[in-house]
């Protein structure tokens, strides 16, 4: 086997493309409107719903995949998955992100995920494997729908896809089945992670969008609390 | 490098690469892994094996020639470290593995054999495929909903335990115009299964069969023929009720509606109701429900809940005799019957011995055969008065009762015995033994184990042995005893159609 820069996810990158021409949310009614909160606070719900959703996911699939896949301290060579939008970010960078910027990586993190997904060339699954990647994908893209429409509230304009970013490139020297497993394991760890961050992201968007309750704080201290 | 070899014909999709975008990617794709890790090859790549089949497999490394070497590194197959003497250095950069009597592979995806380094890491890895190849798919059972579409159904040899992913696939050709067809649409009702939703034709048989493919090879089930139209089912009834009658303890009435796909079809439907006690498994099948859309089920225990089910076939369709398939039953339904009002057993509510019929439920039936009555055969004059007088007929001796020519004069003699009502236009012409139900007419369907107190009087001994006519049905009056069952019949005027009305006595009680 070739541990080299994986080629399935270049063969996949080609199908983003397609990806990246979902329809755009149109913008909200802003006459009377809450602002973009109540979508920030989905947004988030999301987030911890499909992060729950991922988890049971997660087990049955790698349990198919069998051990070590599915073993708790399991950390293959992490060749393939390079395309792969890293959630993995330096704190202060993280901190110091505008609002625009924070929304974008998202949005863009979340089309590449569930373009590679959907590729997931898993015929051999069982029916129900299936079914539940199916399920998961919907639910994802609720999730893309759902930062868009935060995007859309907050004015930032949908990220198009970077002119030649996504090269149809051939797919390269077979790929064995052992590396397309290790490729599956990264595809649903990074999946995880940018959960756990978009969650904090959002996390940080809704107390920007939020008064700060100034009030109740000084009305508790005065009972000592 | 060697270029991995081409995978299993699962992977066929996969075209080689054209040269200079795989020139390209031999740049671009420099080895990156983790810090100091090297790389390596294991061969075979994804093997695909039968049980108890032997493997060879080794490990080469190559990359950084310095650090690169055999001594250290070692095998897991599923996550397990391989015994060492299973190992062997073949040479400076290459270890051997040799395994022996394989088992079935743990996982469809494939056993996981790992080439470790001295530290861990994971260097390379190939997937095993080890199992049997499929045995022949049998037990294929089809059935079509509305003539239209058609669902199969089979079940995979060998219990489908394979170890490897096996693929089933039906396929179907009309007898005698030769192209094969692949059904679409699995998993519908159940893993075995598929649904053919349109594009059949009638009256041409069908060639039917699943063929399951797997890597080690492939089986073909029995071809199984049907005519489409012998395989016709519907859904269950819609709308199932069911309702107590009136304030009778031991009956339920049960409603239902045909299914919609008969209204399309040319068919007729029977229907079949079952119905059990709360706590109980056991189901009692209620058969000769023919075309109605109602019956009443009688014979229960009082204040108990009971839970009912219907199903339908369609049969003469399109004039054949055939009946179709029946189809799944309904939802079961609940409701309980009334309490018994008279305190003691429930259950089988019995007459007293010879006594007046004043007690409850017999009163009760005989009110409701009169309001029926009155209902339907316009029998105004009917009442308890005539009744009581009927019984008091009845009550007096075989001799007495022939001579008699007092209020009820017995019109024609021999076979049949008969009585008539004072009452113009409605006639209880004469009350015959009989086994069956009618159909059209009748209001009761008599269960199996269903118990109505006779009414005496009404429905008296006749002689023993004495063979009775019946335009449907004649049957001595033995074996009637003991099937239990009685009918009169009502003429509404001389000549016409009656209708029948039916009783069946507590076995073991005495009549009249």
């Amino acid at each position: 086997m070739d541990l080299r820069a994986g080629d399935s996810w270049g063969m996949l990158a080609c199908l983003c493309a397609v990806l990246w021409h979902l329809p755009a949310v149109p913008a909200l009614n802003r006459t009377g409107d809450p602002g973009p909160g109540p979508s920030i606070q989905k947004t988030y719900d999301l987030t911890r719903y499909l992060e729950h959703q991922l988890r049971s996911l997660a087990g049955t699939y790698l349990n198919y995949l069998g051990p070590p896949f599915n073993e708790p301290d399991f950390n293959p060579p992490r060749l393939g998955a390079e395309t792969l939008p890293r959630a993995t970010v330096n704190l202060d960078v993280w901190r110091s992100l505008n609002d625009k910027l924070r929304l974008t990586q998202n949005y863009e993190a979340y089309s590449h995920l569930l373009c590679y997904l959907r590729g997931l060339d898993r015929q051999a699954a069982t029916a129900e494997l299936r079914r539940s990647l199916a399920h998961f994908c919907t639910s994802l893209q609720g999730l893309l729908g759902s930062i868009a429409g935060v995007m859309a509230a907050l004015g930032y304009p949908l990220p198009q896809p970077l002119p030649g970013a996504e090269p149809t490139r051939a797919p390269g020297p077979a790929h064995g089945d052992f590396l397309q497993k290790m490729d599956d394991f990264w595809l649903l760890k990074e999946l995880q992670t940018w959960l756990w961050r978009s969650a904090k992201d959002f996390n940080r968007l809704k107390k920007k969008t939020q008064p700060p309750p100034a009030a109740v704080t000084l009305h508790l201290e005065a009972h000592g609390f | 490098m060697p270029a991995g070899r081409p995978g299993p014909a699962a992977q066929s999709a996969r075209r080689p690469p054209p040269l200079l975008p795989l020139l390209l990617l031999c740049v671009l794709g420099a080895p990156r892994a983790g810090s100091g890790a090297h790389t390596a090859v294991i061969s075979p790549q994804d093997p695909t094996l039968l049980i108890g089949s032997s493997l060879q497999a080794t490990c080469s490394v190559h990359g950084d020639p310095s650090g690169a070497t055999a001594e250290g590194l070692y095998w897991t197959l599923n996550g397990r470290r391989l015994a060492p003497e299973l190992s062997r250095v073949l040479n400076a950069s290459t270890l051997a593995l040799a395994l022996a009597n394989l088992n079935g592979s743990r996982q469809q995806s494939g056993d996981n054999l790992v080439c470790h380094a001295r530290d861990g890491s994971i260097l390379a890895g190939s997937c095993l495929y080890v199992g049997l190849p499929p045995e022949k798919p049998f037990n294929i059972s089809c059935w079509s909903k509305n003539m239209k579409d058609l669902t199969c159904r089979w079940t995979p040899g060998a219990h489908g335990e394979t170890f490897l992913h096996t693929n089933y696939s039906l396929k179907y050709k009309l007898r005698w115009y030769g192209q094969d067809n692949t059904c679409e649409e699995y998993h519908t009702v159940g893993p075995h299964s598929c649904h053919i939703p349109k594009d059949l034709a009638l009256f041409t048989p069908y060639e039917i069969w699943v063929e399951a493919t797997n890597r080690l090879g492939s089986a073909r089930s029995d071809v199984l023929t049907l005519d489409i139209l012998d395989v016709v089912t519907t859904d269950p009834p819609p709308d199932v009720h069911v309702s107590r009658v009136g304030g009778l303890e031991d009956q339920l009435s049960v409603r239902w509606v045909s299914p919609p796909a008969l209204k399309d079809f040319l068919f007729q439907a029977k229907y079949q109701i079952r119905y059990r006690v709360e706590d109980s498994v056991d189901w009692k099948v209620v058969d000769d429900v023919s075309n109605q859309t109602s019956c009443r089920l009688a014979g229960l225990k009082p204040g108990t809940v009971y839970f009912v089910q219907v199903r339908c076939n369609p049969f003469g369709i399109y004039g054949s005799k055939k009946a179709g398939i029946w189809s799944e039953w309904s939802h079961p339904t609940a409701a309980s019957t009334p309490r018994s009002e008279r305190p003691g057993p429930g259950g089988g509510a019995c007459e007293p011995r010879g006594g007046e019929p004043s007690s409850g439920p017999v009163r009760r039936e005989l009110k409701q055969f009169l309001g029926w009555l009155k209902k339907h055969a316009y029998c105004s004059n009917l009442s308890f008065r005539l009744y009581d007088q009927w019984r008091a007929w009845m009550q007096k001796s075989h001799k007495t009762r022939n001579q008699d020519e007092g209020i009820l004069p017995s019109g024609r003699r021999g076979t049949t015995r008969e009585f008539q009502t004072l009452s113009p236009g409605c006639e209880i012409s004469r009350f015959i033994l009989t086994g069956g139900c009618d159909p059209k007419h009748q209001p009761y369907c008599p269960g199996a184990g269903g118990v109505i107190p006779a009414i005496p009087g009404l429905v008296g001994p006749p002689p023993q042995g004495h063979p009775l006519q019946h335009p449907q049905d004649t049957e001595t009056v033995e074996q009637l005893q003991t099937k239990g069952s009685l009918l009169w019949e009502v003429q509404q005027t001389p000549g016409q159609s009656a209708t029948w009305w039916s009783v069946t006595p507590a076995s073991g009680q005495s009549r009249g």
